[in-house]
């Protein structure tokens, strides 16, 4: 598998996972930005709220996809316990810290589609839960991709 | 007869383009922004070419060792 993901980044494991998780994130912050437009919060003469829930839409799934990939690149050439062995010393609090928020934003993407798809009733909680994702995928990427660019 | 100018929001089909045009837009300069952080990567051949380098470093330190020990 770290061959397949070697070959597939060219070598640039890093730089790639940088890059699209950057991308997932500006379009994360994007995504709340049109809720805000969607639910009233924000009011703005160029967007009703019926368009900007469909681009929502759209550019969720797009994101979310990005995001699978990246989690994908990440689970299988650095793995959850080797990630933390391999940042060991100081690192290893940061390394911690992005494990678990990594995962913990999977399993709230997995309960925001449910409650979309299937379990309506539990849908006054979506926009705490989409503000749980932005939120835990803001800590993953600040201990990551932030600390790659800033951290040295 | 005076006419009332009120203004209008585009039309549905317009703010779903413009929409989806921004979130597009918000990609390439996020790739942009970040890919000039980052600078130039490695290609193939520099890693292979690094990875043969250590490699025989790696050996040249062996037979040192092995040298020294015999």
């Amino acid at each position: 598998m770290e061959d397949f993901v070697d070959g597939v980044t060219n070598g640039n494991v890093s730089q790639v996972k940088t890059v699209l998780a950057s991308v997932v994130l500006a379009l994360a912050a994007y995504q709340v930005a049109l809720m805000a437009v969607a639910y009233g919060k924000l009011r703005v003469p160029f967007l009703k709220p019926k368009a900007a829930t469909f681009t929502h839409r759209a550019v969720g799934d797009a994101a979310v996809a990005v995001g699978v990939f990246v989690a994908f690149l990440c689970y299988s050439y650095f793995g959850i316990g080797d990630g933390i062995e391999h940042a060991r010393g100081e690192e290893t609090g940061r390394a911690t810290i992005h494990v678990v928020s990594g995962s913990l934003f999977v399993v709230a993407v997995v309960a925001k589609v449910v409650v979309v798809r299937w379990w309506r009733s539990l849908g006054r909680f979506l926009p705490a839960l989409g503000l749980t994702m932005f939120s835990l995928f803001s800590v993953a990427w600040l201990t990551s991709a932030g600390n790659y660019l800033w951290g040295g | 007869m005076g006419r009332v100018n009120v203004a209008t929001a585009p039309s549905h089909r317009a703010q779903l383009i413009g929409s989806l045009v921004a979130a597009v837009l918000i990609v390439a300069i996020a790739v942009t922004a970040v890919t000039l952080a980052i600078g130039p990567g490695l290609d193939a051949t520099e890693l292979r070419e690094r990875q043969e380098l250590q490699e025989e470093r790696q050996e040249q330190r062996e037979e040192r060792r092995e040298e020294r020990e015999g």
